[in-house]
């Protein structure tokens, strides 16, 4: 499996970075099916973002990417392939030759993935041991250089510190450094910025901007956070309710949003406050996870709706220069206020 | 003490005496010293103490029936026993750092002696159980951890709750009955020094050495449990999973690491446990070591053979608990202050 | 958490309700253990030494030609009767000096622990020994020496709940309103160590019970012919080559009782997680106040 594995990616110059086909996901050892049949792609060098509310499946879905899918959730239908390789078949020790190389990884709240008892510079050596042969000394040396890379300015000093010592902003800093320390072609970050305060997540999301830039970096970015959004991804993908309503390019869908859901997102972030975390302006409440219902899952919330909404179920359809899954797509012209960009 | 330890990373990085690993370090050896005197203190002051509670005479016992007021008196002179308390205290206790604890009323032979020649037995029997108790319960406890709620996992508690609810010396009867006696696999009594033929130690040590660790193992088993079930739950094993780490090295360098500090001082807690022990152990086995020698001793009324014997279980408990503190101050450098 | 609750939770599940039934009959036997034997326990039947369990004998006869079943019997209230007593000792020596550091300040605190330390450091048994050598070969001072011993233990817990609960707002909202840290302290914080007191005394019980039984294995502190769990396991090791089988009796009572005591203390201590019974692990020499109330958070079980 991993020569096969390396044998694709050094041709992968077409290979999508990430390509997921209709992924379906179930939780709680199969009581409920938290993603249906989702799609999207990854190309090299592209910026994806994933956008919904908590329990829209988006999580679940870069979690497969990953790996590291909770007990109890499996991947019943589909599947999700990272630089060409499918997820489903591939095994515990495949996954040790695809982590750090092929896909790495950030999360909210860096702080709680580092080891709270190692200096940080450590578990940055000891990652890059993982994905290469060097020895502990050339590994402190690249460690150090990495630290210096994502924007440490006393890289020696920081790398002998503790976890516990170091600023949000900082910690983030290092878990990029070990992400991209096996030199990846995918970064997914996973609410990256969340936790983070106004200016260190601009200057996070300059990092990941120019780690993108100088190194073709494909990067999932997972977000509830519509402006980081709009800054940094190409195209966007909205989930709702474990389905993916709309795609397209980032500007397009949230200058003009097609589906009715992405509106109403947008009419709320367009408020002014870009950092709201619950999109509770809008009336009602998504279905239960794995809620079985016959037709469009929006319905109940949309003010567009129609009987014939919730009768039938909805396909992705393409439209413009992405997609939507709304019946009434073409007759509906939406539009909203884009929201402003935030000065850095 | 090495700093140059400290700064594992190769190249070394300068010494900051005043901040930093250095400074860290003293202080919890400041910390740890201001500890430990008083209670060494204190601990030999009971043990000084528990003497003075005797309505024994040591003069008289010492000269017998016929002795005159006088002879008492002079012999008490001797002893010191005309002294106040607080000082015939920090007298014997400097004595005894000496390595004078004094002489048994009535064989008079140096009770140092007479420790230090069963000292090994106890010390062989100690470290050996408590290396046993370290991999039985650290074995137990990563298993039922890593399997949490399978039948593994109940299987181990069932025998933790068995086990620690039976005695040492119970362990020991049912192993010596099992073993040496019906199936003659090992040496039902006896001691044979390692000095002398280590094959034969081992042999002799190992039924003892296993009967006194299993109520330890089992306290350690379930709480490394418990530890390693929270600990597994963290984001950093998430963490280093997703960095292409190796399971295996995982559980080892990160994960054990910081689950193994409650079990450590479960481990310390039960030194003290071990070392008594080992007394109603050895008189399973014959092993001729110090509770044997305390307890011929306690019939006799021997007290400083007796006191001898406690000042010396409370220094070794007192230095083992010392080892695992520090154990667990590396462990945890996150928690130093 | 109300009492009542706690002890439904406790007694959920069939291990503790058999544990919880066991500790019931070895409470009748320590009460009536003598009346209700078949036999008499110091009987010497000459002609039927070291027999097998029969009809008339369920657990066979020792070297003496005495009815084991019925020593085991007779010899409940000794051994259980003296662990209790030495619990009681213990708890009142450990808990009430913890609770009244709730009130005294740094000073107090800082000796307090260092007594806890030292005092745990003496091993239980050669104290014991000790203390015979000095007292003669009496079960009551072996009784004190053994609650002094175990007291560090109610300490170290109690005082680790009382800080924590000391944290809670009510307690430092109560103190801002002018309550007096004592009426504080009796008030609201004592009820609720409560909990945490009994899941130790419970353990506490179990482990003096071991501890009990070593000691009259090796002959301390009992009077002879007076039996004891502990003193029959001690018969039975001289002749254990023609009776093999004989240590199982009283070992079984032992475990029995010992086990039981600590399902029902560990089914206690899970009931109580959805409240706030905290029973922290009993550190070695604990010396930051930070690593108790760590232990105190973790809810680790005392060992």
């Amino acid at each position: 499996m991993t020569a096969s594995l390396l044998r694709e990616t050094s041709t992968a110059t077409t290979t999508p970075v990430l390509d997921v086909r209709d992924l379906s996901i179930t939780v709680g050892d199969g009581a409920a099916e938290a993603v249906r049949s989702v799609s999207f792609r990854i190309e090299r060098g592209e910026t994806v973002g994933l956008v919904g509310e908590s329990g829209s499946g988006k999580t679940l879905t870069c979690r497969t990417a990953l790996g590291i899918l909770a007990p109890g959730c499996t991947v019943t239908g589909g599947t999700l392939a990272v630089d060409g390789a499918d997820v489903r078949t591939v095994s515990r020790r495949d996954w040790r030759s695809l982590r750090g190389r092929h896909v790495g990884a950030v999360f909210q709240d860096p702080g709680s993935y580092l080891n709270p008892s190692i200096p940080v510079g450590r578990q940055v050596r000891e990652a890059i041991r993982a994905v290469s042969d060097l020895s502990r000394r050339q590994a402190r040396e690249r460690a150090i250089e990495l630290l210096a890379l994502v924007g440490m300015r006393e890289p020696e000093h920081v790398y002998r510190q503790l976890p516990g010592e170091l600023s949000g902003g900082m910690l983030q800093r290092v878990l990029v450094a070990i992400a991209i320390c096996g030199d990846p072609n995918l970064l997914v970050a996973d609410e990256a910025t969340t936790a983070l305060d106004v200016t260190v997540q601009a200057e996070i999301l300059e990092l990941i901007k120019s780690l993108r830039d100088s190194r073709g970096l494909s990067v999932l970015f997972v977000s509830h956070d519509l402006a980081v959004v709009a800054e940094l991804c190409d195209r966007v993908v909205v989930f709702y309710a474990g389905e993916i309503v709309e795609t397209g390019p980032t500007r397009e869908v949230l200058e003009n949003p097609q589906h009715p859901y992405t509106r109403a997102m947008m009419r709320v972030a367009s408020l002014g406050d870009y950092t709201r975390r619950e999109l509770d302006v809008i009336p009602g409440a998504p279905p239960a996870v794995g809620a079985a219902l016959p037709g469009c899952r929006f319905a109940a919330r949309c003010e567009f709706a129609q009987a014939a909404c919730s009768q039938a179920p909805v396909q992705l359809t393409p439209h413009g220069a992405g997609e939507v899954r709304c019946r009434r797509a073409d007759e509906l012209v939406l539009a909203a206020t884009a929201p402003e960009r935030r000065s850095a | 003490m090495a700093i140059g330890v400290l700064t594992l990373d190769g190249a070394g990085t300068g010494i900051d005496w005043r901040s930093g690993r250095a400074a860290r370090y003293l202080r919890a050896l400041g910390r740890g010293v201001g500890i430990f005197v008083p209670v060494i203190l204190l601990s030999t002051f009971i043990t000084y103490g528990l003497g003075a509670l005797s309505d024994t005479n040591p003069a008289a016992a010492v000269l017998g029936e016929t002795a005159t007021p006088a002879d008492i008196a002079r012999m008490n002179h001797t002893f010191g026993l005309d002294r106040p308390f607080l000082s015939q205290y920090v007298h014997w206790l400097g004595r005894a750092l000496h390595g004078d604890l004094g002489r048994s009323y009535f064989t008079q032979i140096p009770v140092s002696t007479s420790i230090a020649q069963r000292l090994p037995i106890d010390l062989s029997l100690a470290l050996v159980a408590i290396v046993f108790a370290a991999l039985i319960g650290g074995g137990l406890g990563v298993l039922a951890a890593t399997h949490p709620g399978t039948w593994i996992d109940r299987t181990v508690t069932a025998i933790c709750a068995v086990f620690m609810s039976l005695p040492a010396f119970v362990i020991g009867i049912v192993l010596v009955v099992a073993f040496a006696t019906t199936l003659r696999i090992f040496p039902s009594a006896g001691y044979v020094p390692f000095s002398l033929d280590t094959g034969q130690w081992f042999l002799h040590i190992l039924l003892p050495a296993f009967a006194l660790s299993l109520e330890t193992a089992m306290s350690i088993a379930r709480q490394l449990r418990t530890s390693l079930v929270r600990e597994l739950a963290q984001n950093y094993v998430v963490g280093a999973e997703v960095r292409g780490l190796r399971p295996a090295r995982v559980m080892t360098v990160h994960v054990l690491r910081n689950a193994a500090g409650p079990a450590l001082t479960v481990l310390g807690a039960s030194i003290p446990v071990m070392i008594g022990g080992a007394v109603v152990t050895e008189t399973v086995f014959s092993l001729p070591g110090l509770g044997q020698l305390a307890v011929s001793s306690a019939e006799q009324r021997d007290i400083p053979v007796v006191q001898g014997v406690l000042i010396v279980t409370s220094a070794l408990v007192i230095l083992a608990n010392l080892v695992v503190n520090i154990s667990l101050g590396k462990l945890r450098p996150g928690r130093t202050r | 958490m109300s009492r009542r609750s706690l002890l439904r939770g406790t007694l959920r599940g069939v291990t503790p309700k058999i544990a919880a039934l066991i500790l019931v009959t070895v409470l009748v036997l320590v009460v009536f253990g003598g009346t209700i034997a078949p036999q008499d326990p110091l009987h010497q039947d000459v002609a039927h030494l070291l027999q097998g369990p029969s009809g008339r004998h369920w657990f066979g006869t020792d070297y003496l030609g005495r009815d084991v079943f019925s020593r085991l019997l007779a010899g409940s209230r000794l051994s259980v009767v003296t662990a209790l007593e030495a619990v009681a000792v213990a708890l009142v020596l450990g808990a009430v000096p913890a609770l009244a550091g709730g009130v005294l300040g740094r000073v107090y605190d800082f000796v307090a622990n260092r007594v806890a330390d030292a005092v745990m450091t003496l091993p239980t048994l050669v104290f014991a020994i000790a203390l015979i050598a000095v007292l003669g070969n009496r079960l009551t001072p072996v009784m004190l020496a053994m609650g002094f011993l175990m007291s560090p233990q109610f300490f170290r817990v109690t005082r680790a709940a009382t800080v924590t609960l000391s944290g809670e707002q009510y307690v430092e909202a109560a103190e801002l309103f002018g309550v007096s840290r004592s009426r504080t302290l009796l008030v609201h914080i004592a009820p609720k160590v409560l909990p945490t007191i009994v899941v130790t005394a419970a353990t506490a019980t179990a482990t003096a019970l071991l501890t009990v039984s070593s000691l009259m294995f090796l002959g301390i502190g009992v009077v002879p012919p007076a039996p004891t769990w502990g003193g029959v396991l001690s018969s039975d090791l001289n002749y254990l080559s023609q009776t093999p089988w004989a240590p199982l009796f009283p070992a079984a009572f032992i475990m029995l009782t010992a086990g039981s005591l600590n399902i029902l203390a560990d089914a206690a201590r899970d009931a109580g997680r959805g409240g706030r019974v905290l029973v922290p692990a009993v550190p070695a020499l604990a010396t930051d106040p930070d690593d108790l109330e760590e232990a105190a958070h973790d809810r680790i079980s005392v060992a």
